[in-house]
């Protein structure tokens, strides 16, 4: 199988995670704790349920707010960071989680018409 | 047959405690002389324990004494009351819902041996004094304006006042009060000032002139309650008034207004809410009230009215839960002060239907109220009981079964869209009752074909613009923006101005040619839109061409190559014109805002599920 950075990554929210175990994924969501080890953190999504990140290293610095982390997903339901990225605000304007929530649900229900999915 | 009475009902309720639904038995009932207007009754209840006799009986259940239904030793539950405190501590409970649960012959007497209720405080013989001999005092005491000369006319309801009595006082809260207002004609000049009140009766807008507006207009309170007596009555002329009621107030040097302290049972407003979708069937300059989320509002814009006077007008779009918007003008220190941050909740009294593009309303005489945007129940039954304490309970009850199909999104994430019942002219823009058009539908549809230009919004993005001609050299006087003739002798003539001037101002004529996903389309941009395009003011742009050096040449390139392949939110004019036997669709931008993403998201999510739907 391709490394995660070579495969197309499908942009999930936490309670679709079961279904996308071993493959890569793109999930956004707000940093909610981090681990003392600095060694992973949870998100929560924009149905504020949550999903744990995984990461090879401990964090460099602090991590808060809107973060997307891409990685493939574990049998346990977490995720395996490859990377991860902290939105700004644009221009003093939020990131709307739960906006983002709805668009994604549009795309995982017509896929025929978003077909970068798999 | 007996019955199970709430025992210490009495009690609490005496205390001010909530009580649900008790049970009781009347003792007796009694009707005071309310004046002219509706009786009114007083009722002695018991709880087995306690008799009290300080329960009135709220008039429209006056049927229920009438049809013999409350008599004597009935047994009755009161669903609905609301409990006064008088000035000196006493406590009167206005009944507003009881239901009979069994007859005075299916009891045949008296339940237990109750006592007149008794607090045992330092009160204790004033109450004393006042429980057993309260026929004397109560009734009448709280009936009877103060300071009215001679003490001795009669607290009468709002709706029982006519031109032909003249003897009379209503004790009304201040629903709305007007600024001081002034005119100037041939027969002279003059101030005047309008009120509304209203009592549990009904309304009536007052009206006071001159002298009057000396006397009364500083002491006059909006929301506070008023002993008002003596004004003239005629006729009221609708035009001026939204109000139910066939006459309206006139103060005059016999007028009296007294404020008053015990109010609670004076009524906050009375509304009666239209749902928006049905006001495409109400008659033109019908006067209603309305209740909805303010979901967008516009900039005030000053326009100038046929008296040529300068007035502030603003337009927001209200939408209630049966899915239709509307557009609501504001004028004057409304426009100018609204502010429809967060989506608020706008209750308006009083607004006046125009057919003006479709339907909209206009709320010259109008109140508005703001409650809070409410985005979940939970939050909502909060915001519910803070709006029974201030208005009345239907208002609540709208909010309540409202509010979650308000919310910018229900439990299923639909967002919910309005259809508008005002058809949109210039202007607009955000919101979501803008004609909203893909370039390719502009074409295919044969926007601008018509008699009239159409007006559509659309996302583009600008792909190229016109570099040479985008300015022109314009008549430097104030609001004439016409193209000069160069006399090549240092003048610049203006025909239309028929002068000439030693210098011109840039004006901007920009050609852009813009594209969306489907199509694109050659649009021309004047002065300000053209502005909010290239980012720059024109001043500065005709500076730069005018400018020789080279390094003014290139940065002037560089504002074009700047303004290209950014994305904007469009509002266009479109129509087929004629030169020389040639037609061509001219599309001439309006508006051109930065793309708001979340609304332009929750536009396109709304989209999609909507056409997923069919």
């Amino acid at each position: 199988m391709a490394g995660v950075f070579e495969s197309p990554k499908a942009r999930i929210n936490a309670s679709m995670l079961t279904q996308y175990v071993s493959k890569p994924v793109c999930l956004v969501g707000r940093v909610e704790k981090i681990h003392p080890t600095g060694n992973s953190f949870t998100l929560s999504d924009g149905e504020g349920k949550t999903a744990s990140v995984e990461l090879n290293e401990p964090l460099e610095g602090e991590l808060s707010g809107i973060v997307e982390v891409v990685g493939m997903v574990s049998n346990k339901g977490t995720v395996m960071a490859s990377a991860y990225n902290a939105y700004r605000d644009d221009k003093g304007i939020p990131f709307d989680l739960e906006l983002y929530n709805e668009a994604l649900k549009v795309v995982h229900d017509y896929p025929q018409y978003y077909p970068f999915q798999q | 047959m007996s019955a199970t009475l709430s025992d210490g009902a009495i009690e609490a309720l005496n205390k001010g405690n909530e009580v649900t639904n008790p049970v009781l038995q009347l003792v007796n009932i009694r009707k005071i002389d309310g004046g002219n207007g509706t009786a009114r009754f007083r009722l002695m209840m018991s709880d087995g324990l306690h008799t009290m006799s300080s329960f009135m009986l709220a008039t429209q259940l006056n049927p229920m004494v009438d049809s013999n239904q409350l008599s004597p030793n009935c047994v009755c539950m009161l669903k609905k009351s609301v409990t006064n405190v008088l000035k000196d501590g006493r406590r009167v409970v206005v009944v507003l819902d009881m239901e009979v649960l069994k007859t005075a012959e299916e009891i045949g007497g008296k339940i237990g041996e109750p006592t007149p209720y008794v607090e045992g405080d330092s009160r204790l013989v004033g109450l004393v004094k006042w429980a057993l001999g309260p026929n004397k005092e109560f009734g009448k005491k709280p009936l009877v304006a103060p300071g009215t000369p001679g003490g001795s006319s009669k607290i009468v309801p709002i709706a029982s006042l006519n031109p032909y009595q003249s003897k009379w006082t209503i004790r009304a809260r201040v629903t709305n009060k007007s600024g001081i207002r002034t005119w100037s004609n041939s027969r002279g000049d003059g101030k005047l000032f309008s009120m509304e009140i209203v009592d549990e009766s009904g309304e009536i807008r007052v009206t006071g002139f001159n002298q009057e507006v000396d006397k009364f207009y500083s002491l006059i309170e909006q929301g506070k309650v008023f002993y008002i007596s003596k004004g003239s009555l005629k006729i009221a002329n609708k035009q001026f008034s939204s109000l139910k009621n066939d006459y309206e107030m006139t103060l005059n040097g016999e007028s009296t207004i007294i404020p008053c302290d015990d109010c609670q049972d004076v009524p906050m407003l009375q509304c009666d809410f239209v749902p928006i979708a049905e006001l495409e069937s109400r008659e033109k300059d019908s006067i209603l009230d309305v209740i909805g989320i303010c979901k967008s509002v516009e900039d005030v814009t000053r326009i100038t009215t046929k008296n040529s006077r300068e007035v502030s007008k603003r337009n927001i779009h209200l939408m209630d839960s049966s899915g239709k918007i509307i557009t609501v003008t504001m004028w004057g220190a409304e426009a100018e002060t609204f502010d429809g941050a967060g989506q608020p909740i706008l209750a308006i009294k009083g607004a006046r239907l125009s057919d003006f593009g479709g339907r909209s309303l206009s709320t010259l005489f109008s109140i508005i109220f703001s409650l809070l945007l409410i985005f979940s129940v939970c939050v909502c039954v909060c915001v519910c009981v803070c709006v029974c304490r201030l208005f009345p309970p239907f208002l609540s009850g709208w909010v309540l079964e409202n509010s979650r199909k308000l919310s910018p999104f229900d439990k299923e994430g639909h967002a919910m869209e309005g259809q508008s019942v005002t058809e949109v002219r210039g202007g607009g823009g955000l919101g979501s009752n803008s004609n909203w058009k893909t370039l390719a539908d502009v074409k295919n549809e044969h926007l601008g074909h018509g008699e009239k230009a159409d007006y559509f919004s659309c996302i583009a993005t600008v792909v190229y613009l016109k570099k040479e001609n985008c300015l022109y050299q314009a008549c430097p006087s104030k609001d004439c923006n016409k193209k000069v003739l160069d006399q090549h002798n240092g003048m610049y003539r203006c025909e239309k101005c028929d002068k000439e001037f030693p210098d011109f101002k840039y004006r901007l004529m920009l050609s852009a040619n813009i594209a969306d996903f489907g199509d694109n389309q050659w649009v021309t941009c004047f002065q300000d839109t053209a502005e909010s395009i290239l980012g720059q003011n024109t001043a500065y742009i005709g500076q730069l061409k005018d400018s020789v050096r080279l390094s003014n040449e290139a940065a002037f390139d560089e504002i074009f190559q700047q303004a290209n392949f950014n994305t904007f939110v469009f509002r266009n004019r479109v129509k087929l014109e004629t030169y020389n036997d040639e037609s061509r669709i001219k599309v001439t931008v309006m508006d051109a805002k930065p793309v708001d993403h979340k609304e332009y998201s929750k536009r396109l999510i709304m989209n999609i599920k909507k056409i997923a739907a069919h």
